[in-house]
């Protein structure tokens, strides 16, 4: 499979740094000057409370939003520089609120290779989606079945899949587990630290009680301020 | 027999007031509070199509090229003011390209259909390019604020959905594909529909207005289906060149959509 290449082959450049990042919203909240590195493979966590920032954060990465002060280098290199679409195939996201299309669950899963920004890419041979769906418990779900009638711990895992399957050297997480069940949870969370033991790193905005089993950076945001704990 | 024109005196016309009666009645009745409305949609009923048809009486004797464009303008402007009226998007500058497709839009199928359909001489000739243009241009106001009404509104209420095709690498073309022909059909739909009863269960206003003032039906007849075509042409014209226009201003330099759910931040 084709993917991104680096623009840099210096190992010790971070893949993903946030530099003196300042952004807010039109009520006053946001972040300030917030500054941190994100190496290959690493997993990062971030916790902090509601309405802290947490999923700016991360919209900020693809750029969702746009920071108003600072910068954020993606192997070394402003993320402006990069066409929006392009950037986005770089760092993929997956959203609180799992969005599947109306169509079968292999068409949702290829969408992303349907797409401009994509052309150059191979899409992945049903082998390899069946193996994503029978690592995260949807091995018993057909490739042929409607998607929209997955339940919400299916179609989160499948929104997981279909972030994976681009291979793309940033995922951002937001609160990908906050409306699944204990099982469901643990997989998406396990899978998780898995991409990042295979050198993709790993931004997951999570609930406080989560406390990941691989080597992490946590990052706690509060009141717009950005402290890295490890 | 032979088609005959009964012409309405002022008396006979104050008559027909009457109808309006029952909607006041109703609206006191039940405290509908619409006796305002009804009221001053009564009083523009009258000033507004009165002074149309002076107007025209006016521009068919002087039959003058130029006057009959600025009114052409004049309509044009107003079926854009009323389009602004019915759509409540702030977000997005959607006037210039609206005016654009009501523009080109009108011009086109009107001069088509006066100049080569019709054959009139001069396209131009106030007594078919008025009242055509009137009809482009009711239908193709109506036409474009359903379609952006549909696109706004399909917008903000799929937001996670648009930002998750753009999260994917998605431009703001491929985000939109669905919510772009949801609305595009938006606007087409009341246009074809309209052909479904027509002469079944509807007598247009335009055919009935030319029986009654006397016109052979057939001739009629042949006027209504130019008439409906033309009407499903333009607006599907005004709806394409509108969305087309639209799009690309719902999203930032950044491909970020503009528009926002009225509750978030």
């Amino acid at each position: 499979m084709n993917i991104p290449q680096e623009n840099s082959n210096d190992q010790s450049t971070p893949v993903l740094e946030f530099k003196n990042v300042s952004f807010s919203w039109p009520d006053g909240t946001g972040l300030k000057n917030v500054s941190f590195a994100v190496p290959k493979g690493q997993f990062v966590l971030i916790s902090g409370p509601s309405g802290a920032g947490k999923s700016t954060l991360l919209r900020l990465a693809v750029r969702l939003e746009e920071i108003q002060h600072g910068e954020i280098l993606l192997h070394g290199s402003s993320i402006t520089t990069l066409y929006p679409p392009v950037l986005r195939t770089r760092i993929g996201f997956v959203q609180q609120t799992p969005i599947v299309l109306p169509g079968t669950v292999r068409s949702n899963l290829l969408m992303p290779f349907t797409l401009t920004s994509r052309k150059d890419c191979t899409q992945p041979k049903d082998s390899e989606l069946l193996y994503w769906m029978d690592r995260l418990s949807l091995g018993h779900i057909s490739l042929e079945t409607e998607a929209t009638n997955l339940s919400v711990g299916q179609k989160q895992r499948l929104c997981l899949i279909r972030s994976v399957l681009p291979k793309p050297d940033v995922i951002c997480f937001d609160e990908p587990t906050s409306s699944l069940d204990r099982e469901s949870r643990e997989q998406v969370e396990q899978a998780a630290e898995e991409l990042a033991g295979n050198g993709i790193s790993i931004l997951m905005v999570n609930h406080t009680s989560y406390h990941p089993t691989c080597p992490h950076m946590h990052i706690t945001v509060s009141n717009g301020t950005v402290e890295v704990l490890k | 027999m032979t088609p005959e024109f009964i012409s309405i005196s002022w008396p006979q016309l104050m008559l027909a007031l009457g109808f309006v009666t029952i909607s006041g009645a109703l609206s006191l009745y039940y405290q509908l509070r619409l006796e305002k409305d009804l009221a001053i949609g009564v009083v523009r009923t009258f000033v507004q199509l009165l002074a149309m048809g002076y107007l025209l009486k006016l521009l068919f004797g002087l039959n003058n090229a130029l006057l009959v464009l600025a009114v052409y303008a004049g309509m044009t402007f107003f079926s854009v003011h009323i389009v602004r009226g019915r759509v409540k998007e702030k977000s997005v500058a959607y006037l210039a390209p609206t005016s654009l497709a009501v523009l080109i839009s009108y011009s086109l199928i009107t001069i088509i259909v006066t100049r080569v359909l019709i054959g009139a001489e001069p396209w131009w000739n106030p007594q078919f390019f008025i009242p055509i243009g009137g009809m482009v241009a009711g239908n193709s106001m109506n036409s474009l604020a359903l379609t952006l009404e549909r696109f706004f509104s399909e917008l903000r209420n799929r937001r996670d959905e648009v930002e998750m095709m753009l999260c994917h690498g998605a431009d703001y073309k491929e985000s939109t594909e669905s919510i772009f022909r949801d609305a595009l059909r938006a606007g087409m739909i009341p246009a074809i529909n309209s052909m479904m009863g027509v002469g079944l269960v509807s007598l247009p206003g335009m055919m009935t207005g030319q029986i009654l003032a006397g016109t052979d039906p057939e001739e009629a007849v042949r006027y209504q289906i130019v008439v409906m075509l033309m009407i499903v042409g333009s607006t599907a014209l005004a709806s394409i060149i509108v969305l087309l226009l639209v799009r690309r201003r719902c999203f930032s330099s950044a491909m970020t959509l503009l528009l926002r759910r009225d509750n978030a931040q």
